[in-house]
C-alpha cells in the first residue's frame, strides 16, 4: 500500500543549500500529474527552481505550504494513486514528520506545535469562501445547504434573520464553532445593519495551528498530551471530526516507528550522572561550534562614556509611568541606528550570498533555565525606545516559559548580548550565525578617564564587536563601533 | 535584591488565584499578604457568612417543624458556639490555601507591600523593610466597607460586616443601613436568630442592582418574616448618645426615628488602594478603584490590577476569572479572552435566595432588545412545595429575534445552586429552543427553570 507513495521532498540545488522556501505550487490537491511535470516553485538563499515530478500519480497532499522554509530532504506533498485511502496518506506524512526530530535549522526552543499545516483533499472545502469582502451581503447570502456548519444556535437563528448562509463565515469559537460575533463581524464587513442592541465585534483570537482541525474534546486533548498535531490524525469521527481512535491510531504507529532505545548498562554506581543532553542544547552545541569553525572572527572593542545616556534614561523614565528603559535598551536602539548607517554589518551570511537588511533586526540574547534563545526585535531601528523596551521584555517572560513563536526567535540580522548585570567589564561572543557580527556589552562601571589632559571620573562601558572577517573587514567593524559610540555618548542623536 | 518574575499582593481570591496560575505556567511566583490567606472572600467574607447563614437555616426549619408534626422544647441557642463553627471553618480553608501555596512553589512573603518604582516592591513586616524586584506585579489588595459621611463603623454601636459576623451576643433590635447583597444577608440572619431588625435602603427597592420582580417579591418575604423595610429612606443621624441608638430616618412620608441596640452599616464598598506607593507613580485611580484595561493593565509598566481593587462586580469569581486571564495574557497564552460582565453570576443568601445573571428586564428593554419574559413561581412546583419552600419565581428573558438568553433572574430554596445552569446556557449561547427541549429531572427545584423557558415561549406546562 505504501509502496505506492510517492514523497514529493525538498531537493538538494548545491553544496550549500540546507533550506528552501516554498514560493507557489503549480499544481492543486487532485490532479493528475506524470514524470517531469513542474510540481512546485523552491526559492533558495540564491536562485528560484522548480520541483519537477519524478513519477506520475495524483497529488494527494501538500505539506509545504507557500511561505514556509523547509529543510533538505523534508516532505513537501504526496503523490499516490487515486485509490490510495486518505487515511495511508495521513499515515505516511505522520511517519515522515516523526522521524528526523533532532535537525531543525534553529533553536528549537519554543511550542512545537508549529508543525506545517497540512491541506488534505479530504478536508472540507470551506476555505475558499470569500468571506468578509465588501461586495455586500448577498456574497454573504449565497451558498447551498448550511446545516452541516458547525455554529452555535444564537449564531444559526441570527443567520436567518440576517438571510446569511453559514458556509459563508468562518468560525472562531471553540473548535471552529461559528459564533453570534462571527457572524456579527462579517455581516458588519459586508456593510450590513445588525439587528437590536446587540455588541459589535471586539478583538479577534488567535489560533495554534491545529486548532482549525475539528476534533471531539478528549480527542484534541489527547493530541496534545502526546504531541500529536491533529493535522496527522485520519478523520472518523462524527459531524467530521478526528476522534479518540483517530488519535491513537497515530500514537501506534509513531509507537512502531520510534526504535527502543537500549537500556545501557547501570550495574556499579558511578561518581557521574550521566544526561542525555537536550534539544536545545544540541542546537547550541551545533551552531556556535559551526560559527567558530567556519567564521574567521575578529574583534575590535570600544569603551563608551555613558552618563549622558544615563540622564536622557532617567529623565524618560519618570516622565512615563508606562516607560523603564534599561540601559540594554538604549544599546539595541544605538545599534539599530548604527546598523542603518552602516549596512555593512547588517548582514546575513550563508557561505555563499549575502543578505543586506534595510531594516534592522536585534536578536537579544536571553539566558534561560539550561540554555539561551535570541528573541528578536524586528525592526528596531523604527521603533522608540519604550516600545522596544516593553517588547524585549514580553520577549524575555515568554522565553522563559518556552512560548515564544518561531518567528520570534528565528533569523535577525545583528546580536546583542549583554553580560553587565553580572559585573562583567569586558567579554567575546561568538557569532550567532547565519548572521555577521554580535555585540558584547559589559557592564556600565565608573572609571578614571583623562579629559583635556585632565583626570576625570565617568561612567564607562566597554564593547566588543565580534565579527566574521569573510564578509566584514576590519574596517567596516571600526566603523561601526564608532558610530555606536556616537550615539551612545549623545544619545539624542539617535532618537532623530 | 530578591527577584520575582511575578509577584502578587493580596492572598484572596484573585490574588491566591494569580499566583497559583502564574506558578503553572512556569513563573517564579511570590505572594505578598499582610494578614490571612485568602483574603476577605474567605476570613471576612463569602464563606465565614454562609456558615452563619446555615446556622439561621437550622433556626428557621426548627421554627418549621412543628407544621412538619415536631415538638420543640427546651430550645436553647448559642451565639457564640455558631461563630466559632464559622471561623473554623475559616481557618481551615486558610490553611488550604497555604497548602495550595506550597504544592505550587509559590514563595508566601508575610507583610504589606507598596510599589517602591517601577518594577520594585517594598514590603514592611514588622518594622523591617525588604526590597524586591518584579518584572510583573499584580495588586489584588481588594475593597472594604465603605464609611457614610455621618456615619462611620466604630466597632461598637456600628457594626461593619467583620464586627456583624463575630458577635458575641445578639442584640435585641438591630437596624442595618443598605439593603444590597450584604446587608440583606445579616437581615435575614439575624432575623432568622430572633432579633427585631430594621432594614433601610435609599434607593427605592431592597437588592437594588437585580430585576425589579425579585426586588419586590424579596421585600414581601422579608415583610412576611416580621423585618421592617424602609425604602426610599435614608438615615439622616445616628444618636448613640443614651443607651438606646436612636437613628433619625428620612422616609418618603416623612422623618421618623427608630431605636435599636445595634447598626450594621452595609452601603457598599471601597479599593484598598492607599499606602500602595500609586500616587508617587501616577498609577490612574477612579473613584478609589484601579482603572485597567480588559486584561488588568494598568498604566504603569508591569503593573496590573484584578479582583475587587479593579473595580466592580465586587464578586470572588469576578476576581479569580480575571486573575486567570490577567496571567495568561502576560504569558502570552493564546485566545485569552477578555471577561465578560454579562456572564457574571451573582449569588445573595438571603432566605429566599437569590441569584441571576445577565440583564434584568429593564436593562435589555433600555439597550434595545424586544424581550420575551418567562415566568414561573414556585408555588406550582412540587418540589418546592414538599419541602416547604414554596415562596420564589423563576424570570428568563430572551430576545426575541435572536432566542439569546439575556437574562436569568431567581428567587427561592437553593437558587444559588441552580443560576449555573443558565449560565453555561447563556457561555454556549444557547436559546430558549435548546433550553425547552432539554430534559430536567424531576422532582427539582429546578424544573422551575424549565417551566420558565418555556413560558417564554407560551408553553408553560404547570401553570
Amino acid at each position: 500500500m505504501s509502496s505506492e507513495i510517492k514523497a514529493i521532498n525538498m531537493p538538494k540545488w548545491g553544496m550549500e543549500m540546507s533550506e528552501g522556501d516554498i514560493n507557489a505550487w503549480h499544481v492543486n490537491i487532485g490532479d493528475k500529474v506524470n514524470a517531469g511535470d513542474d510540481l512546485v516553485d523552491v526559492e533558495t538563499s540564491k536562485i528560484v527552481n522548480t520541483v519537477t515530478a519524478s513519477g506520475s500519480g495524483i497529488l494527494r497532499a501538500i505539506v509545504a505550504n507557500p511561505g514556509e522554509a523547509h529543510i533538505v530532504g523534508a516532505l513537501l506533498g504526496v503523490l499516490a494513486a487515486a485509490d490510495t485511502s486518505d487515511a495511508d496518506i495521513q499515515a505516511f506524512i505522520a511517519s515522515r514528520s516523526a522521524a528526523p526530530a533532532a535537525e531543525l535549522p534553529t533553536p528549537a526552543v519554543a511550542e512545537t506545535k508549529a508543525a506545517a499545516s497540512v491541506q488534505l483533499a479530504a478536508a472540507p472545502q470551506e476555505a475558499a469562501a470569500p468571506q468578509h469582502s465588501a461586495s455586500g451581503m448577498s456574497q454573504l447570502a449565497a451558498g447551498g445547504d448550511d446545516s452541516h456548519v458547525f455554529a452555535s444556535p444564537v449564531a444559526r437563528r441570527l443567520a436567518a434573520e440576517y438571510g446569511v448562509n453559514l458556509n459563508n463565515i468562518i468560525g472562531t469559537g471553540r473548535h471552529d464553532r461559528v459564533s453570534k460575533r462571527d457572524l456579527e463581524e462579517a455581516v458588519v464587513a459586508a456593510g450590513g445593519r445588525l439587528i437590536g442592541g446587540t455588541t459589535g465585534p471586539s478583538s479577534t483570537p488567535q489560533f495554534g495551528d491545529d486548532s482549525n482541525v475539528k476534533a471531539t474534546p478528549v480527542a484534541r486533548r489527547m493530541a496534545s498530551q502526546l504531541g500529536i498535531n491533529l493535522f496527522e490524525c485520519r478523520v472518523s469521527g462524527d459531524r467530521g471530526r478526528v476522534c479518540k481512535a483517530d488519535v491513537e491510531a497515530v500514537a501506534a504507529l509513531k509507537n512502531k516507528l520510534s526504535m527502543p532505545t537500549s537500556g545501557g548498562s547501570s550495574a556499579s554506581k558511578s561518581e557521574y550522572d550521566v544526561k542525555a543532553i537536550s534539544g536545545m542544547r544540541k542546537t547550541i552545541a551545533a551552531r556556535l561550534q559551526s560559527s567558530k569553525q567556519t567564521a574567521p572572527h575578529f574583534r575590535v572593542q570600544i569603551d563608551a562614556e555613558i552618563d549622558a545616556l544615563l540622564e536622557v534614561r532617567a529623565q524618560i523614565n519618570n516622565a512615563n509611568p508606562e516607560a523603564k528603559v534599561s540601559v540594554n535598551d538604549f544599546i539595541v536602539k544605538a545599534c539599530a541606528s548604527a546598523l542603518v548607517k552602516v549596512p555593512a554589518v547588517n548582514v546575513q551570511f550563508d557561505g555563499e550570498e549575502l543578505k543586506y537588511f534595510e531594516n534592522a533586526h536585534i536578536s537579544v540574547a536571553v539566558a534561560i533555565d539550561d540554555g539561551l534563545i535570541t528573541p528578536i526585535v524586528a525592526d528596531a531601528n523604527r521603533k522608540g525606545l519604550v516600545a522596544i523596551s516593553q517588547e524585549v521584555r514580553d520577549l524575555a517572560t515568554r522565553a522563559k516559559l518556552s512560548r515564544l513563536k518561531p518567528e520570534e526567535f528565528q533569523g535577525g540580522s545583528f546580536c546583542v548580548s549583554n553580560l553587565g548585570m553580572f559585573g562583567i567589564k569586558q567579554f567575546d561572543a561568538i557569532i550567532n550565525p547565519p548572521q555577521g557580527a554580535i555585540l558584547a556589552v559589559g557592564a556600565g562601571e565608573q572609571r578614571a578617564v583623562v579629559k583635556a589632559g585632565q583626570l576625570a571620573v565617568a561612567t564607562v562601558m566597554s564593547l566588543t564587536l565580534s565579527s566574521d572577517h569573510r564578509i566584514i573587514d576590519g574596517a567596516v567593524a571600526a566603523k561601526f563601533m564608532s558610530v555606536l559610540k556616537g550615539y551612545l555618548e549623545q544619545p539624542a542623536t539617535m532618537l532623530g | 535584591m530578591q527577584h520575582y518574575d511575578l509577584m502578587v499582593v493580596g492572598g484572596g481570591p484573585g490574588g491566591y488565584v494569580a499566583a497559583i496560575r502564574a506558578a503553572q505556567l512556569g513563573f517564579k511566583t511570590a505572594l505578598v499578604e499582610k494578614q490571612h490567606l485568602g483574603g476577605v472572600c474567605l476570613n471576612w467574607g463569602c464563606i465565614p457568612t454562609k456558615a452563619l447563614l446555615h446556622g439561621a437555616n437550622v433556626a428557621h426549619t426548627i421554627k418549621a417543624a412543628e407544621h412538619l408534626g415536631f415538638t420543640v422544647d427546651n430550645l436553647s441557642f448559642d451565639i457564640n458556639k455558631l461563630v466559632k463553627h464559622s471561623r473554623s471553618v475559616a481557618d481551615k480553608l486558610s490553611q488550604g490555601i497555604a497548602y495550595l501555596m506550597k504544592k505550587n512553589g509559590v514563595v508566601v512573603i508575610d507583610g504589606t507591600a507598596s510599589l517602591a518604582d517601577k518594577y520594585r516592591l517594598d514590603v514592611s513586616h514588622n518594622g523591617v523593610v525588604t526590597q524586591y524586584k518584579a518584572d510583573n506585579i499584580i495588586l489584588a489588595t481588594g475593597a472594604r466597607a465603605r464609611n457614610l459621611p455621618t456615619i462611620k463603623i466604630d466597632g461598637q454601636r456600628v457594626w461593619g460586616a467583620r464586627e456583624a459576623m463575630t458577635p458575641t451576643a445578639l442584640p435585641r433590635r438591630l437596624l442595618v443601613i443598605g439593603a444590597g447583597a450584604i446587608g440583606v444577608e445579616f437581615a435575614s440572619l439575624y432575623n432568622d436568630l430572633r432579633c427585631d431588625v430594621t432594614l433601610v435602603e435609599a434607593l427605592p427597592r431592597i437588592v437594588p442592582v437585580e430585576d425589579a420582580d425579585i426586588s419586590a417579591l424579596a421585600e414581601k418575604a422579608f415583610k412576611q418574616r416580621g423585618i421592617k423595610v424602609h425604602t426610599s429612606t435614608l438615615v439622616k443621624a445616628l444618636d448613640t448618645s443614651g443607651a438606646d441608638t436612636i437613628a433619625h430616618l428620612e422616609t418618603a412620608s416623612g422623618a421618623q426615628t427608630v431605636a435599636v441596640d445595634q447598626v450594621i452599616l452595609a452601603v457598599g464598598i471601597t479599593g484598598n488602594i492607599e499606602n500602595l506607593g500609586l500616587e508617587q507613580l501616577s498609577v490612574a485611580t477612579e473613584a478609589n478603584f484601579i482603572k485597567t484595561d480588559a486584561f488588568g493593565k494598568t498604566n504603569l509598566a508591569g503593573l496590573y490590577a484584578i479582583g475587587d481593587v479593579a473595580g466592580a462586580p465586587w464578586l470572588a469569581h469576578k476576581a479569580s476569572h480575571e486573575a486567570v486571564i490577567c496571567v495568561e495574557k502576560i504569558a502570552g497564552v493564546e485566545d485569552v479572552k477578555p471577561l465578560n460582565k454579562q456572564r457574571v453570576p451573582g449569588c445573595t443568601y438571603c432566605r429566599p435566595q437569590i441569584a441571576s445573571v445577565g440583564l434584568t428586564e429593564a436593562q435589555a428593554i433600555a439597550a434595545g432588545h424586544s424581550v420575551n419574559v418567562g415566568r414561573f413561581n414556585l408555588n406550582a412546583n412540587g418540589k418546592s412545595l414538599a419541602i416547604n419552600e414554596g415562596d420564589g419565581l423563576v424570570k428568563t428573558l430572551f430576545d426575541a429575534n435572536t432566542g439569546e438568553l439575556l437574562g436569568a433572574h431567581m428567587i427561592g430554596a437553593e437558587v444559588t445552586e441552580q443560576i449555573q445552569g443558565f449560565v453555561i446556557a447563556q457561555q454556549l449561547e444557547a436559546t430558549e429552543h435548546e433550553l425547552a427541549h432539554t430534559i430536567f429531572a424531576h422532582p427539582t427545584v429546578s424544573e422551575s427553570m424549565h417551566e420558565s423557558v418555556l413560558d417564554s415561549l407560551g408553553l408553560a406546562i404547570h401553570q
